[in-house]
């Protein structure tokens, strides 16, 4: 799957002026990681945290360390879009720690719930249910199958680069998604 | 929770699994016992947040500021940037400038001084009746760092020591060691020659050996006036083609020896003018023959008194002194005047000032590894730190 044709195609082409002389080609190649991978970003880190302004900021926090530490980048360890959740992820950790210090989050947005009142303008029938249904299974997920869901559908990674960003090895990260998906599929035909 | 790290073969089925998962979101069919799976995750995949569009324009413009900060904060940014950045790299680099100095400065100041420069000086008890090696009294010496090889301009900076004189009699002697190229052995002991001749020396002893090889050696004992010790040790430290290796200077007071010496000179004349005139009045050839044999004593003894004082003038008036040259290999520096830098004496610099700076690139290495360590482990314990809170938070979100 080619991410950066697939995803995040509504990038401001804002961003096509010219960089300065100097560096041209790291900012070069950051910009086309930011052009690729802006869309997929946020979406990982609104499905970790279920909570659109802490989303941008991480969002944000991330492209910006990834700015500053882009010279640091090393190819031979992976791919750019892995170093890029890499650092994605702490951010987002560090969000939850942030929450975790302060107080648990009271009447965080129910996705389930948002995604309710769409569906019943949209959609009908059998499709809205299974949508309903796998919406309620997603949100019951604990945080660490929730972010593996994000990373795989929502940020689009391949199973290399979720087992990068995770840490782990690659069969480990096919594994946990399966687990994962097995049970979000248990849990739909329940709720069916 | 972190898994197993270590890749293993993956089961059949799970593989068959992700493969279905990654033909659906490719677009692709995939088999009928996969559909459940299918659906799911086209449905997640549909579930996909939106980037919302006012944060879109948002992050896009920050990024093509380059996450500069807005227009409106710049007067605040740099300045906080300076204090965080270019100030603890001033300070750091001063630092590391005072250290630097501070090696070279132990490790030039350290590796001097293996000849010396010593005065001894040593004061003869009442009634020590031998001038030569001084005996009973208190002796005291004393010994100060001087470079290996002083350049004749360099010693001939170094006063001479003299004793307080103030109506004492005071025996002075000096020992000077020179080195010189053995080609240059006739220049300088010529030189020794001139210097004492024009400052009314005399020349005791001389031995001056020439190989025609690198060796080569002379030897001089000399007397010179000892007001004039002072003006000739600073002469011969400063002969041209010899370098000091090292200088004595002693001094031995005789004062008490000089008044005794005095006091039995007196005594003698006194007992031999009383012979003298109780030999006037003699009578008897007897009486006669007793007196002349010791008015003889007497002016014998008036005789070696006088010779012992005069021994003692001669010693205070003019000082001993003892200089050695020995050849060395290297040659000496040119004539004065010239500078005396040539390439023998830039090698010998430039050795110098690259063993210091290894000295110092040594001395840092040995600060700095320490704390590298310590600097590495701290990051080290603090990443893993880190990271396991992250992995707590994730846990117990």
């Amino acid at each position: 799957m080619d991410h950066a044709l697939v995803r995040s195609e509504g990038v401001s082409e804002t961003l096509t002026a010219s960089p300065s002389a100097s560096g041209t080609t790291s900012w070069a190649r950051f910009e086309a990681l930011y052009r690729s991978s802006r869309d997929d970003v946020y979406a990982y880190a609104f499905t970790l945290l279920r909570d659109a302004a802490a989303a941008e900021d991480v969002t944000a926090l991330a492209f910006e360390r990834a700015y500053r530490r882009r010279r640091t980048f090393d190819s031979r360890r992976g791919e750019e879009r892995g170093w890029l959740f890499g650092i994605a992820r702490n951010a987002a950790l560090d969000e939850l720690r942030r929450r975790r210090r302060v107080a648990a989050l009271a009447g965080e947005p129910s996705r389930a719930a948002d995604a309710s009142e769409a569906v019943s303008e949209d959609d009908e029938g059998e499709v809205a249910l299974r949508r309903t249904a796998v919406q309620t299974a997603l949100a019951m997920l604990p945080a660490r199958e929730r972010e593996i869901v994000a990373l795989k559908f929502h940020a689009g990674l391949s199973n290399a680069e979720l087992a990068r960003v995770l840490g782990v090895s690659e069969s480990n990260a096919g594994t946990l998604l399966y687990r994962t998906m097995e049970k979000l599929r248990k849990a739909c035909n329940a709720t069916a | 929770m972190r898994l197993l790290d270590y890749d293993e073969p993956i089961d059949p089925e799970i593989a068959a699994v992700l493969d279905a998962i990654d033909a659906t979101l490719s677009g692709e069919p995939v088999d009928a016992q996969y559909a459940d799976t299918a659906e799911i995750a086209l449905l997640l995949s549909a579930e996909r947040p939106a980037v919302g569009p006012e944060f879109a324009q948002s992050i896009d413009e920050r990024v093509a500021r380059r996450f500069a900060p807005a227009p409106a904060s710049v007067p605040v940014g740099p300045r906080r940037r300076w204090w965080s950045s270019q100030f603890w790299e001033a300070t750091g680099a001063l630092a590391a400038a005072i250290g630097l100095i501070v090696a070279i400065v132990v490790i030039a100041g350290g590796g001097q001084g293996s000849p010396s420069m010593s005065s001894a000086s040593s004061a003869a008890g009442s009634g020590a009746g031998s001038s030569g090696a001084p005996s009973g009294p208190p002796t005291r010496s004393s010994s100060k760092a001087q470079p290996a090889l002083v350049p004749p301009n360099g010693s001939s900076a170094t006063p001479t020591l003299q004793p307080p004189t103030t109506g004492r009699k005071v025996v002075q002697s000096a020992q000077l060691d020179l080195a010189a190229a053995p080609s240059r052995m006739d220049d300088v002991a010529q030189q020794v020659y001139n210097v004492i001749g024009a400052l009314g020396g005399i020349v005791e002893n001389s031995t001056v050996t020439q190989t025609g090889g690198p060796a080569g050696y002379a030897d001089f004992q000399l007397s010179v006036p000892s007001a004039s010790l002072g003006q000739a040790m600073s002469r011969l430290s400063s002969l041209n083609y010899a370098q000091v290796v090292s200088r004595t200077d002693s001094s031995q007071d005789i004062t008490d020896q000089y008044g005794a010496a005095q006091r039995s000179l007196a005594d003698a004349r006194a007992l031999r003018t009383s012979l003298l005139k109780q030999l006037a009045s003699a009578i008897t050839t007897e009486q006669v023959a007793s007196l002349q044999a010791q008015i003889h004593d007497a002016e014998a003894s008036i005789s070696s008194d006088q010779a012992t004082l005069n021994r003692l003038n001669h010693q205070v008036g003019f000082s001993q002194l003892s200089v050695e040259i020995n050849a060395r290999s290297a040659p000496a520096p040119a004539v004065h005047g010239s500078g005396g830098f040539g390439i023998g004496q830039a090698a010998h610099d430039a050795g110098r000032v690259l063993t210091v700076a290894a000295g110092v690139v040594l001395i840092a290495l040995a600060v700095l590894s320490p704390l590298a360590l310590l600097a590495a482990l701290a990051w080290w314990v603090g990443s893993t730190v880190r990271r396991r809170r992250r992995e707590q938070a994730l846990d117990a979100a």
